[in-house]
């Protein structure tokens, strides 16, 4: 598979040169395959929303390189802009950015930047708001008017409305209740099937992770500590507890039963393939136990 | 947004750093007074003096303080254009043109009228903004006031009115750093194009920003409130402010130099005043 993005050697510091200076990444070579979800963990501190600030060129790294689809995307800075346009951020909480007169002109911000004709605007904020699943009628509402989880869908549909080939999210569903988690993280899967987009995202929920994503980065102190699969990476408990993270607790479930003697095969770290080994085993025989 | 250093607290542990706030409120007022009436060539030069040794006492960096003076390099080119220009002079103009005529006089005050400004500004950073962290200030300044409680003056109130604002400049400040990076992710450009459009280009920084700061001060009353906050009376501090010994040394120094002023003023060998 190909990478998308890749972050080569890449060294980020706060304040440089003041008393306050502080590394928050230190020498960082991950890549992000195409067509891929890929989860970012770590615990607070660990330079996640640092990193994905990085992909979109919100901030440039004090050493190393950022490459989109093998190419320096700070070669020419003053384009830089058309950058943001291909790997479209949403930052954390952003409903808290909205600020225009109505839902629609807010959602239609990025599309007049990029000097799209009204209608070809209009077509944009109607399918980024249809995709979020925020009705026809919330448009001409003002933004300060909408319920918390329809802010969110209106803020994550303004950088949908770009067609981002990459989409990056910094924790999506924090302080949404279970079945907004679900649907916005689903949401994001759909946009990776529909538009054979890759989609970022840094959570602090190992379910979720292991629900919705592909591959994993996990990051601890400013350093990559782990990538690769999600069920090669929640493997390895033991490393992930040492970068002050847990597994899924469903993996945890399945690794005490193996230990006592279930013949599950490794790396199940969802309910569903879980249940659906168990299921299988007591269908066999049925004397699992 | 983040370069602002004007009027930021620096921590360390110099001796400027370990004076007493209060003390060093009254001898920033010393001081000032020392700049405004230092009279001649000679003050002047025990003005800059002065003021180097505190800059580095502080154990800032220089180059920190030195770009405290960006912001005001307007004023000071205004300064020196005005007095070179408009004074006038006995004896021969150095240089004449137009209706302009350049005295000596006029230059040598220029120049001590942009000193005066850099070094006000230089020396009551290093003596109270980058040494001072801003709650030490406001409860200086509370317990400076507090005779003022006599005649019922809401001191304790001003002062918590002022702690709370300027607890809350950073965090404002990173809000904003947050929605401008939210607003370029989109596309927002605020460095180029005409003036007209870098202003429009702030409302969508300044309508999130208000919505959330309002949103900030109604939960800051209500968590103060949930934690009996009924005012100044009967408050005791967790940190409470004692002079030492070492502050009235400064005290004694600062009164000493206000004094060394004068007499210079007055009994300077070299007469050039402006």
């Amino acid at each position: 598979m190909k990478n998308i993005l890749e972050l080569s050697h890449v060294s980020y510091l706060y304040s440089e040169k003041t008393p306050f200076e502080m590394q928050a990444l230190h020498d960082v070579s991950v890549g992000f395959e195409e067509g891929c979800v890929t989860g970012i963990i770590g615990h607070t501190g660990s330079g996640k929303s640092t990193l994905v600030q990085m992909l979109n060129g919100l901030l440039r790294p004090s050493e190393g390189q950022v490459l989109l689809n093998g190419e320096d995307i700070w070669r020419k800075p003053k384009e830089i802009t058309s950058v943001r346009y291909r790997v479209g951020l949403v930052m954390q909480y952003p409903e808290y950015q909205l600020f225009d007169e109505t839902v629609r002109a807010d959602i239609g911000f990025a599309p007049r930047n990029m000097g799209l004709s009204e209608k070809e605007t209009e077509e944009r904020v109607r399918e980024a708001a249809e995709f979020v699943g925020l009705s026809e009628s919330l448009l001409d509402k003002s933004p300060f008017d909408l319920s918390g989880g329809q802010k969110r869908r209106a803020a994550i549909a303004g950088v949908l409305a770009m067609r981002p080939e990459v989409l990056v999210l910094d924790e999506p569903a924090a302080g949404l209740d279970p079945r907004g988690r679900q649907e916005i993280l689903g949401r994001l899967q759909e946009y990776r099937r529909e538009r054979r987009a890759s989609v970022i995202f840094v959570s602090h929920s190992m379910e979720d992770m292991a629900h919705y994503c592909d591959r994993l980065l996990v990051l601890n102190h400013g350093e990559v500590l782990m990538q690769g699969t999600v069920s090669e990476i929640f493997c390895d408990a033991e490393k992930i507890r040492s970068a002050g993270l847990f597994v899924p607790q469903v993996a945890t479930v399945a690794d005490r039963l193996r230990r006592a003697g279930v013949p599950l095969p490794e790396g199940l770290c969802t309910v569903e393939s879980v249940s659906r080994e168990l299921l299988s085993l007591l269908g066999k025989g049925g004397n699992a136990q | 947004m983040k370069n602002n250093t004007f009027g930021q607290y620096f921590p360390g542990n110099s001796l400027l750093h370990r004076m007493d706030p209060r003390m060093k409120l009254i001898v920033t007022i010393l001081y000032i007074v020392m700049i405004f009436c230092a009279k001649n060539v000679l003050s002047f030069a025990f003005l800059l003096l002065l003021t180097v040794f505190l800059i580095l006492i502080s154990r800032i960096s220089v180059r920190i303080v030195l770009r405290s003076i960006r912001p005001i390099i307007f004023i000071v080119l205004f300064t020196v254009v005005f007095n070179i220009f408009l004074t006038g002079g006995t004896g021969e103009p150095l240089a004449a043109f137009w209706i302009f005529e350049i005295y000596r006089e006029g230059i040598v005050r220029a120049i001590l009228m942009a000193l005066r400004v850099i070094i006000l500004i230089t020396g009551t950073g290093v003596l109270l903004t980058y040494t001072t962290s801003p709650i030490a200030l406001a409860d200086a300044i509370e317990s400076l006031l507090g005779p003022l409680k006599k005649i019922h003056v809401p001191v304790h109130e001003f002062a918590m009115m002022m702690t709370i604002a300027l607890r809350f400049i950073p965090t404002l400040i990173e809000e904003t750093d947050r929605i401008m990076s939210a607003l370029k992710a989109r596309g927002a450009d605020f460095s180029n194009g005409s003036i007209v459009k870098r202003v429009k280009a702030l409302i969508p920084i300044l309508i999130p920003l208000f919505v959330s700061a309002f949103k900030r001060a109604e939960e800051l009353a209500v968590a103060m409130e949930c934690r009996c906050y009924r005012g100044g009376e009967g408050r005791t501090k967790l940190h409470v402010l004692h002079y030492r010994f070492s502050d009235f040394v400064w005290l004694f120094f600062f009164v000493l130099f206000l004094v060394s002023v004068f007499l210079i003023n007055a009994f300077s060998p070299i007469k050039i005043a402006y």
